[in-house]
This record gives structure tokens, sequence and C-alpha cells, in this order.
């Protein structure tokens, strides 16, 4: 390691000048504008935070009124209020956005990137988060929140039951959130495939990589069918769309199933990181790799796939007959075998490592404990007629929380505490840090521990009061007050970390010793994290290249020049990690904040009834985004330049692949989970539902709807021709127009189509769920048509702005992958609608 | 990018267990159907149709999957690839495995318990 | 029985995990070359993690599942089950005996060494049937019906309540169980079927007629189906579905005080009437039993 001499120091320092030009995040108002991953994440995390504490919050309130029999410390519309938003507010406002803040944040850097892939889209989904949770909370401070339970069952969350604007706060607020949920995911997945570092194959991915790379398609796969739910039940409330109601031929069994659909995985969903966070640690702790990657990658994908196959564990009670309990009962057990060997996999590491002693440690003993006994119990719960005694008591509290706490926010400290030197450049203490969590363990298991034996003597949960004599007495105090001395450890925690801001040690480069690439930028970090962007070939950098972080730093690796004003980062293949092209990025911008504030509009015009301000609004923001996806490729804000330095791949919107196509291949993944969890709710309601209502006649013109999918396949066919040409480097501007602007037509011919179905059948919505469906399924083609209209339209219109032609003929190629989704659909939608009724029993 | 077909690919990491997750879903949702139209009698106990359709069609399932786990074992040995192509066909062939036993797993209870009730 | 072999299984567990970890954190370590790691890793995941959960999994399964079917109710040889209707309101139970034509409310008489099958349903939202110390639970959904199989193997009172959040007071939906001797059910049974209630006479028997009849059904004085009947309210040990013992005085001041005891519930408030009325309508109804 020899000393720069003096002007190696200035034009390395130079170097860095420029690239915080490009990079640098503004202040003040304009920091509504801030794109950068770093920031997006820092953000997610500290509202989350925010959030925690108000959800903690709640829980006092709750503990405080269990603590006596016959307390009247809350009234009992309150308390229902109080424990549905203590669920609410913790399972979506701070576990799941908590994981994506941390995910965001260190992807990466751990994987060798700039940015994430589609920056605006991150801040999308934070100012989602932040509004949607916004409105949520709001709803508390105003008495009217929700109040049927965070999982909302019908028909007591339906309009009849509660007609007041409670259960819309939840199904409005909620679907706002998970836009910002489902985009994140999107991005995680779009990001770890395909902007890893040089050479950074998939079996050198650090592991936590493939923990959020499952964690985020379980979000794309797992959130849709609650975001259809919510839907459908608002549509129940508002206009009195019947897909619950049993008289007009719903059934309420349908929220479940489409609940917990999503329900299940989304325990997974928040579980999965927080084992990314220890496989992570205990490594560097270890002081050695971690035990047995390609097992913990199979362990890590068997967890997210058999946890969709779990979710009726949730309904035993229901009815539902034995021999299908039996398929969910064994995949609920099964799933506990890939969790059995991370765990091993963690010991076999301790086994065999030589471990250190720091307090992050402590949190991830404290997990192990806590997350074994909740997954143990969690298997007896798996069992059905073991079920059948303590569902819906407090043993299920218990054991929820358990997995809940011990499993996710005990290794969110441990990681918080470990990566606390990334984020501020200081250590924290170590002796508030070891109170903290001693105070946190202790009042934890005071709490919790002894509720499994509360639920075993018959307490249910949910109760807002109980009488005395039954043995309930002195367990519910013991809870209470091991919940203040939690509360307590919590705040020294907090303490902690805001003291260590102004008292820290300052911390080296690389404090812990570890392996992974986030610690080779500075701490905190700047802006563009690497100032080059260096090869990785091996699964420990760190410890293979001790100097990686200088070689960094005076501009050794690639993508050092940045007088054209991009911001830019290397896209590689998926599988081996080669270069293929430079993934050009947007800058701040304030098209995000913009939208996600005309959204909140439209969600405050639905929930106050006010329907033309949300029609307004909603129409404001969908041209929000549509002028906002304008500024792409070669537009004059984007990369209208597409020089490059020599040697270096092409600008990916000068090529036929490119972010843009894997996350619309994504995007309609979650599209399709959505359309496919319809499709269920239409062949379950024929199955099941108590009281089908067929009509006598058919209710709809099969002959418009056929002549509209006719359509719709003549205008992606009519572009095939064309699009083929174009991926292979050839289309003058002319025939580029004519072919985009025939499919717009075409399009709005089949939308229109479409419209006229709907408007001129003997649909009667309201009457019953047979139609109320059918309309959901018309309208959603409906939608897809129209947009794919205009996508189109607004491509021919690019192609004469010059912004598309064969040199940069990455845009219809992404539009074209929404036709065909949409071709699909519509297809699907006639063949469920027009010819499997008559096979069933209907017309 | 490799071919669709060629073991390599990295989409056949997933795809094992999306064969499982259609199996899975034909098979709670033929089970619903068929209890819902044409229950058989409860006195059966377990050997009905029903059990037994459900039963061929996941030994069906085990079999295929088993069978491209062993396809992607083999490719993994092949020692002409590189490392990332074989780590990608060694990761399909457990995940191929997994859900072969899976299926085993779940579908058993159909050779124990009357189906409708 | 489960309970208990399941609970020493898995503190079982838990503890050895925590002690393997907790040892592997401390232990002194042996120099370790590569292949010795390997095949000491290699022990610790398969053992550990693939086998132990594997085998606890399927000896769960091979146990519980037959457990599970026992509590069915399959069909029987021989005697059938008593068959008893529960249908769940937002917050009173509404019990009915469809052999011999007997309606209650928030009580429910069992023969004693009899499975006795209970179709539950559901008028408003979902709720939920348990009564611990007998059995399982079972929801009570609209549209549905559900059955589930109990049997009172000793004489006694038993406590059941709602376990599926139904509300605002879904803490006050408790079921008074009683398991009766044969004979002593039988007799029950028939004092109900064959009870005669005489209506209340004067000012005060027009006001139960005009307002507590319309929702409250009393045999051979009303029809209201609205209400829990009250046919034989005196004889109930607790009033408002689990809220007050009903001890003497106990039916005038729920009449008072209803909102305050059990805010919510679907009884309108009776402070416009004349408070004769409400004391001479409390202590009709107080005599009302088999």
């Amino acid at each position: 390691m020899t000393t720069p001499s003096n002007e190696q120091v200035a034009a390395q320092e130079q170097l860095h000048d420029q690239f915080n030009d490009v990079w640098g995040n503004p202040r003040g108002w304009k920091s509504l504008t801030i794109v950068n991953h770093t920031t997006i994440g820092i953000r997610f995390m500290l509202t989350g935070l925010g959030f925690f504490l108000f959800g903690g919050l709640l829980a006092m309130l709750v503990r405080t009124q269990l603590a006596i029999p016959g307390y009247d410390f809350l009234e009992p519309d309150v308390y229902n209020q109080v424990f549905t938003m203590h669920g609410t507010v913790m399972m979506f406002l701070f576990a799941v956005p908590m994981m994506e803040g941390l995910a965001v944040y260190l992807i990466p850097k751990m994987l060798g990137a700039r940015d994430l892939v589609f920056p605006r889209l991150s801040a999308l989904g934070y100012w989602c988060y932040l509004f949607g949770g916004l409105i949520l909370c709001a709803s508390l401070l105003l008495g009217i929140a929700p109040k049927a339970g965070w999982f909302m069952y019908t028909p007591l969350s339906s309009a009849v039951h509660t007609p007041g604007p409670n259960s819309d706060f939840w199904l409005i607020g909620i679907t706002f959130v998970e836009i910002s949920a489902v985009s994140a995911g999107v991005e995680l997945v779009v990001s770890i495939l395909r902007t890893r570092a040089e050479g950074m194959s998939l079996n050198k991915m650090p592991i936590y990589a493939w923990y959020i790379l499952v964690m985020a398609m379980m979000i794309v796969v797992g959130f849709p069918p609650l975001i259809l739910g919510s839907i459908l039940l608002e549509l129940e409330r508002a206009v009195g769309l019947p897909f619950f109601e049993v008289a007009r031929g719903g059934d309420p069994i349908l929220w479940q199933h489409l609940f917990w659909l999503f329900g299940h995985p989304e325990v997974y969903i928040i579980f999965l990181p927080a084992a990314g966070i220890v496989s992570t640690l205990l490594p560097v702790f270890c002081q050695r790799p971690l035990v047995g990657y390609r097992w913990v990658v199979l362990a890590i994908l068997t967890t997210g796939f058999i946890s969709f196959g779990l979710w009726v564990h949730h309904m035993f009670t229901v009815g539902i007959p034995q021999l299908a309990q039996a398929f969910f009962s064994a995949a609920s057990m099964l799933v506990a075998i890939p969790t059995g060997i991370q765990v091993f996999a963690w010991i076999a590491t301790l086994w065999v490592g030589r471990p250190l002693y720091h307090v992050p440690m402590l949190w991830l003993v404290g997990f192990l404990v806590i997350f074994v006994c909740g997954g143990l119990t969690g298997v007896m719960l798996a069992l059905v007629p073991f079920d059948w005694q303590v569902h819906d008591t407090h043993f299920v509290v218990a054991h929820m929380h358990y997995v809940l706490v011990g499993g996710m926010f005990f290794p969110l400290l441990a990681g918080i505490y470990y990566w606390l030197p990334h984020f501020s450049g200081r250590m924290p203490s170590v002796r508030l840090g070891k109170w903290g969590f001693w105070l946190v363990f202790i009042g934890f298991n005071l709490t919790f521990l002894i509720m499994h034996w509360t639920g075993l003597m018959g307490m249910p949960r949910r109760i807002y009061t109980y009488q005395s004599g039954l043995g309930w007495d002195l367990p519910n105090l013991i809870s209470s007050i091991g919940s203040f001395i939690m509360a307590i450890g919590i705040a020294t925690v907090l303490l902690d970390i805001v003291l260590h801001f102004r008292f820290g040690q300052k911390a080296t480069n690389n404090p812990w010793n570890a392996d992974t690439m986030e610690w080779s930028t500075h701490l905190p970090p700047s802006p563009y994290n690497f100032v080059s962007l260096a090869p990785v070939r091996t699964r420990h950098p760190l410890w293979e290249l001790p100097d990686l972080e200088e070689r960094i730093d005076r501009g050794e690796f690639a993508l050092t020049v940045i007088d054209h004003g991009r911001r830019e980062t290397l896209g590689i293949e998926p599988l081996t990690g080669k270069v293929r092209e430079i993934i050009h990025l947007p800058g701040n911008s304030w098209w995000p904040f913009i939208a996600s504030l005309f959204i909140a509009f439209t969600c405050l015009g639905l929930l106050s009834k006010f329907y033309w301000v949300a029609l307004v609004a909603s129409i404001v923001a969908v041209l929000v985004l549509l002028r906002w996806s304008w500024e792409n490729g070669a537009h004059p804000l984007a990369a209208p330049d597409a020089r490059v330095q020599p040697g270096e791949p092409p600008l990916h919107s000068r090529t036929c692949d490119g972010p843009g196509l894997w996350g619309m291949g994504v995007t309609l993944l979650a599209n399709g989970a959505l359309y496919l969890a319809l499709l269920f709710g239409w062949f379950y309601l024929w199955t099941v539902s108590p009281n089908w209502l067929v009509p006598d006649d058919a209710v709809i013109d099969q002959r418009l709807l056929l002549a509209s999918a006719v359509l719709l396949s003549i205008a992606v066919l009519w572009q095939r021709p064309v699009l083929r040409r174009l991926r292979q480097g050839q289309g003058e501007p002319a025939a580029l127009i004519t072919c985009f602007v025939g499919a717009a037509l075409l399009g709005a011919l089949h939308t229109g189509l479409l419209l006229w179905a709907l408007l001129a059948g003997e649909l009667a919505p309201r009457a019953t769920a047979h139609d109320a469906v059918i309309v959901v399924m018309l309208v959603y083609s409906l939608a897809h048509g129209a947009l794919a209209t205009i996508l189109s339209a607004l491509q021919a219109l690019r192609v004469h702005h010059g912004y598309v032609c064969k040199r940069t003929p990455y845009e219809p190629l992404v539009v074209e992958q929404f036709w065909q989704y949409s071709l699909a659909v519509m297809w699907i939608t006639y063949c469920s609608v027009v010819l499997f009724p008559p096979t069933f029993g209907g017309v | 990018m490799q071919p669709l077909r060629s073991p390599y690919n990295p989409i056949h990491i997933p795809l094992g267990l999306v064969l499982w997750s259609i199996w899975f879903v034909v098979l709670y949702g033929g089970l619903s159907v068929g209890c819902a139209l044409s229950p058989p009698d409860p006195i059966q106990g377990q050997w009905t149709w029903l059990n037994g359709l459900l039963a061929l069609f996941s030994l069906f399932t085990m079999t295929a999957l088993l069978g491209l786990a062993r396809r992607f074992q083999r490719a993994a040995r092949d020692e002409r690839e590189g490392q990332p192509a074989r780590f990608v066909a060694r990761l399909a062939a457990g995940v191929n495995l997994i859900g072969a036993i899976a299926t085993v797993f779940v579908a058993l209870p159909t050779l124990s318990l009357p189906p409708c009730l | 029985m489960l309970w208990w072999a399941m609970c020493a299984f898995a503190t079982l567990v838990l503890v050895v995990v925590t002690a393997l970890w907790v040892h592997a954190m401390r232990r002194e370590r042996p120099q370790m070359d590569a292949a010795r790691a390997r095949q000491l890793t290699l022990r610790w995941l398969v053992g550990g993690g693939l086998l132990l959960p594997t085998l606890s999994v399927l000896l769960l399964l091979l146990f519980g599942i037959p457990i599970g079917h026992r509590m069915l109710p399959l069909p029987l040889a021989g005697e059938q089950p008593m068959r008893i209707e529960v249908v769940g309101h937002q917050w009173w139970w509404e019990v009915r005996y469809p052999d011999s034509g007997v309606v209650t409310a928030n009580q429910l008489h069992l023969p004693v060494g009899r499975p006795v099958d209970l179709d539950v349903s559901s008028a408003d939202v979902i709720h939920s049937f348990w009564v611990p110390r007998l059995g399982g639970k079972i929801d009570m959904i609209p549209g549905r019906d559900n059955r589930i199989r109990l049997q009172a193997d000793q004489a006694g009172t038993f406590r059941g309540q709602c376990s599926e959040f139904c509300g605002t007071q879904h803490t006050h939906m408790i079921l008074d169980v009683q398991a009766h001797e044969e004979e002593d059910f039988a007799r029950w049974l028939q004092a109900r079927s064959e009870q005669q209630v005489s209506a209340l006479p004067g000012p005060a028997g027009d006001v139960f007629a005009a307002r507590c009849g319309q929702c409250h059904r009393v045999a051979g004085v009303s029809e209201g189906n609205r209400a829990p009947d009250l046919s034989d309210v005196g004889a109930r040990s607790m009033l408002g579905a689990g809220v007050l013992s009903n001890e003497p005085g106990a039916l005038l001041r729920w009449l008072q005080e209803h909102q305050r005891l059990k805010p919510g519930n679907a009884m309108p408030l009776h402070d416009d009437l004349d408070p004769d009325h409400l004391s001479t309508i409390a202590d009709w109804l107080e005599t009302l039993r088999p």
C-alpha cells in the first residue's frame, strides 16, 4: 500500500466531486425529490420506527385494560379499535416496510451496485407508505378506526355490521400502503437479478440477497390476493356489490380464503429477511463463512413456496372437510423442516467458527430461543385437534408474538446494532445496549410465556375484560407488568441509538471485520456508493481483498467517467454475472411525490365519499404517472446521448433488454396473482357458495365479448412482425408509427366493445354475487384494454419525437408484454364467464 | 441466456416448486369440486374414487418431479459446464426433489381419511 | 393428554437447541481442517436440520390425525345422537331442541353419557361455539350449518363462550351449559315443553305486549323472534349472556341499566317507561320457570 501522491489525491477528490454533482442529494424542499436508495431506505426505516412506537403504545393500552378483571380504562368500542389498530399497524406499517427499508438500503451496496434499478419507483413506494400510514392512523385519532380485528372478517366488517367509515380506512389505507410493498418487491427482484457486480454469479451472491430475492417474489405473488379482497369488500361496502354476503349469493368464507392466502405468506415475508440478517451476521461474528450455503438457499426457496400452501390452518374451525384440513396440517408441519435446516446451519457455523461476543450476538441468541419456542408451538397448532382447543385463545396470541417478535424483532435489532456504524459512522454503546437487550428479553418472556397458559385456561382473544375467578387474573397481571418492562427496554434501546449519533465512538472502515461489500463504502455512505464498480467473484469479497475499498476509491474499476451527467450502474446477465449493458438511472424527480399525493387525494375522496374528488384525483394521478413514464430512454431528461467509453457495453435503452422489461414482467406476475385470486373467487363461489344465485338467461351478450376478444387478438398479432423486425435492428419511423397507431385503434375498439357489452347487458351486480364478479372481471379487462391503447398511442408519439426508433428499440418491447398479458386474461375471462357456466348448471 | 429447455437455465430453480404449487391447487380444488358434485358415501371411509383419483394424481406428480430431479442432478455433474451453471442445476435438482417429497407428504392423508366430512 | 406430550417434547427440543447453540459458542476450539469441518457440518445439517424435524413431524401427524378423526360427527351405528340447534346472534345464544320444540336462550342443557350433535349457525356475523371443558370449537357462520359432537361424561355446570370476535360485546357472550343425568334431563325437557305461562295482567302486561313482546318470545304470551326467548328466564343462572348473576332484583337492574352493563347491546333503553311497570314486569319475569 503506497502513500498516494498529492496529484493522485487531488484527482481522487475531483472524481468524487464529479460524482457528487450528479448523485448529490438536495436539501430543503427539494429533498422531496430524492430517489437515491440510501435515503429512501433510511426514510422507510425511520417511518417504520415511528409506526412501531405508535403500535407499541396501542399495545400498552391493551395490556393496561387487561391487567385487572372488570377494568374500565377503555370503553369496549375504543378497545376494539385499539387492538385492531395495534395488529394492523404492526403488521402492515412496521414489520414489512422496516424489512423492505433495510433491504432497499443494503442490497445495492452488498451487490456492488450504485442504486436500485427503478429509483423513482422506490420513492413512490415510500410516499405511498407514508401517506397511507398517516391516513390509517388518523382514523384512530378521529375515533373512527377499523374495529373488526386486523383480519377484518366479514360479515362483521361489512357495511351492515360496521356502518361507519371504520372498515373503509382499513381497506383503502392498507391498499394504498400495499402499492409501496409490491413496488419495492418488484424493484428488489429485478435489482438482484440484473444489477449485481461483474462476475457475481448466482452462486456467489451474498446469502442475504437470496433471502431478499425470495421475500420480494413472495410479496409480488402474495400481496395481490389481499389487494383483490380489499377491493371487493370496499365495492361491497360502498356500492353494494355482494361478494361476501350470503343472501345475495356471496360467502363470508371467501374473504377468509383471500385474506389468509396473503396472510400466511406474509408472516414468512416478515421472517425470511430477518433470517437473512442472522445468516449475514453470524458468519461475521464467527469469523468464517456460513455453513451449508447451498442447503440454506434450498431451505429459503422451500420455505417461500410451501408457505403458500398453509393458509387454511388459520381456518381449521370453519368446518372445512377433514381431508382438506389434513393437507394443510401436513404442509404446515413440512415447513418446519427448512426452518430447522437453517437453525442447524447456524449452529454448525457457530460450532466450527470462533464466536465473538458483541451486542448484536446477544440479540441473536435471544432470537434463537424465542423463535424456536414459537416455531414449536406453531407445529403444535398445526395439529387440527389441538387447534380446535386453542384457536382464537391467548395461546395463539402468545405463539404469534413469539414467532414475530423472536423471529423478526430480535434479528432486526441485531441488524440495527450491526449496521448502525454504517448508517452513522459511529459505534453504539455496549453497556446501554446490554441493558436494553436484557430488559426487552425478560419483559417479553414475562409478558408472553405465561400467556400460553392463559390461553390453555380458555381465555379467548379480543375480549376487553374478563370475570374474576376464572384463574385468568394473575396471569394477565403478570403479562401486563412484563409488557411495561419490555417497553422500558425498548426505550433504553432507543436512547442508545439516539445518543450514539452524538456520543458514539467514530467507527473504523470495517468495524466488525465483515466479508460483504456494503462495508467497502464510506461510513456513512456517499450517495453513489462506489465511485468505481469492482468485479466480485467470491462470496466474501472483503475477506479476500481487504484493500478493496481503497482501490474502489481510487477509481481503479469500471464506470468512472461521468461527464455525461448520467447516473449509471452495470447491468449483468442473471446467471453468470457477465456485463451486458450500462443501466442509466433517473436522478431526483418530483413525479413520485406528486403522483403519491394525488393517489392520497383519491383515497381521501373515497373515504369521505366525495366521489367526484376521488375521480378527478385518480385521473390526475394516472396523467402524472404517464408523464413520469415519458421521461425515459432517449428523452432529453434521461439519456439522450448514448455515448459510452471505449470497451464499455451499450446503454440499456439502446438494446432489446433492460430492467424495464424485467420490471414489467414481474409486475405482470403480481397482476396475474390478482387476476388468479379473482378467478379463484369465481370458481369458489360456483362450487361452495351457500346460496349461489344463477340467472335464468345469459346476462351478457356473448357475441360482443367474443368480438372484443378477437379484436384484441388481432391487435397483438398486428404488432408482432414489426416488433420482430425491431428486435433485429430494423424499422423505419413511418412503419413504427403505423404499427402503434393501428394497435391503439384496435385496442380502443376492443375496449369500446367491452364497455358496450357491460352497459347493454342485463347485469345486475347489486342483486347477485354472480353478476358482481362478472362485472369486476369485465372492468378489469376494460382497464387493461384502455391502458394498452394509451401506451401504444404514447409509443407512436415517442417515435414521432425520435425517442423510439430502431436504435432505441427497447420501449415497445416492454409495452408488448402488457398487450400479451391483457390478451391472455381476456380469453381466460371469456372461457370462465361464457364457456364454463353451462357445464356447471348455469347459462 | 440459456434456452428454456437447457437444464442450466435459472428458471428451473423455482420451476419444480411451481409445479408442486399447481399440484396443490388441483388437489385442494379437485377435492372441493368432487365433494360439491358427487360426494362419496361416508360409509366407504377413505376407499373412494375421489381419494383414489387424488392419490394417483399425486403419484404421477411425484414421479414427474423425481424424474426432473434426476435430469438436473445428472446435468450438474457435467464437468464441461461452468460453476454457475452447475450450481443452478444442483439447486434445480434439490428443488425438484423437495417438491417430490412435499407431494408425497401432503398427499398421504388421502390414504387414511374420508374425503368430504 | 396430547398437549402434555407435545409440551414435553417441545420443551426438550427448545432446551436442546438452545444448549447446542450456547455450547457451540463457548466451547474450546480444537484445530480443524476443511475436510473435518465439512464432515461435521454435513452431520449437523442432515441430522439436526433434516432428520430431527422430519421425524418429529411424522410422529405428530401419525398420532394427531386419528385423534382429530375420532372427534368428528361421523355416522353412528345404533342409537343416533340427540340433535340440538344453536344459532349465534350479536351477542346472545339461541338454543333449540327440534325433537321437542323447546326453545331457550343463553343456556344449554345436555344429558350425561350420550353423544349430542350440535348444529350451529349464525343469524348475523361469524361467531364460534366453544365449551372448553367439553370439546373443541366450531365456527358459527351465516348461511352454513356446522356440526360438532359433544358428550358430557359427568353432571355439572360448564362455561361456554363465543370464540370468534363478533363485535363490541363479544366479551359478554357466555353460554351456561348444564349437564344432567338422564332422568333429570328428561324431566327438564318435559317441564319446559309443557310449560304454561299466563300473561301478565293489567297495564304492565299491556306494556309488555306492546314493547318487550315485539322482540322477545314467551311461550303462550308473545311471539317476538329478534331477541332471546324469555320463557324460562327466571330459572337461568346468568342474565345478559353472562353479564349479571340472576339473583333477586337482577332482572330489574338489567332492565334499568343494561346499556351501562353491556354497552351497545341491541335492546333499546327503557327510560321512558313507568318505573312501576318495569318493576312489575321484572317480578313477573322472575316467576317464569319450567
